[in-house]
């Protein structure tokens, strides 16, 4: 279980998802309802999606994760994907997956500083 | 990598990820690079998904194959499930009989460079695709 554990952890108002390598598919699944329950509890402004270890994106996990954020959304808070390798930004592209309208980012640092366009001037 | 073919059951959700873990390992073998390692996974990924989900289970057969000074890799996706009735159909983005949202074959399809699809209703389906390392 250990390997394929998705971590979730609340840092001041971000809540921080870590995917491992290679999640099963109830893995994936587990994500939505943890990433939600915490959205909950904890009341983040964002919700910050660290995929920098995924190494294969297929269309059962970017829907999941395109659910994810869209549910995210109309709880009040905002989604960034941070750290899509290269060739899972290629693959995912080519077998037509967009994830539009979610925000990303190439490092978690980055999302953090990224400014809610909802609260910028 | 020893052997130049093997064979992975697909009976029990985990083994999608075995399947990707295995052909990872495989295909870099073969002597792909990092994207197309990643096409060869994805792709398996989405077929393997496929037989557990549909084809109530089956079986992954993998080679590796050798044609004009070319390496590439072979696919086999066995199930005993309820076959296709419109396999042509089945291959366009979105069409779906079931509860998925009909992009696996349209993504493997896209990924690798040859596709076959051998499917009896009643009596299962036989997706064979092959991937070649480019020069």
């Amino acid at each position: 279980m250990g390997e394929y554990a998705i971590s979730v952890v609340k840092v001041r108002d971000t809540l921080l998802v870590t995917v491992p390598a290679e999640p099963d598919d109830s893995t994936v699944s587990a994500l939505q309802e943890r990433v939600l329950g915490a959205m909950e509890r904890h009341d983040p402004k964002r919700v910050v999606l660290d995929i920098s270890a995924v190494e294969t994106l297929d269309s059962f996990f970017a829907r999941t994760v395109s659910e994810t954020a869209r549910m995210v959304t109309l709880m009040g808070g905002r989604t960034i994907i941070v750290g899509m390798r290269p060739a899972v930004a290629i693959t995912a592209t080519q077998i037509g997956v967009t994830l539009s309208g979610i925000e990303t980012a190439l490092t978690v640092e980055r999302a953090l500083e990224q400014t809610d366009p909802l609260t910028a001037r | 990598m020893n052997a130049a073919r093997g064979e992975v059951p697909i009976t029990v959700e985990g083994d999608i990820v075995a399947v990707r873990r295995l052909l990872r390992e495989v295909a870099q073998e073969v002597g792909f690079g990092t994207t197309d390692v990643t096409r060869v996974v994805t792709a398996a990924s989405e077929l393997a998904r496929n037989a557990y989900k549909y084809g109530g289970g089956g079986v992954m057969r993998w080679q590796v194959i050798e044609a004009n000074g070319r390496r590439g890799i072979e696919l086999k996706f066995i199930d005993q499930g309820p076959g296709i009735v419109d396999v042509s159909r089945a291959l366009e983005q979105g069409y779906t009989t079931g509860k998925g949202l009909g992009l696996g074959l349209p993504a493997a399809k896209r990924l690798m460079d040859e596709i076959d699809i051998q499917s009896i209703v009643g009596s299962g389906t036989t997706v064979t695709s092959r991937k070649w390392c480019s020069m």
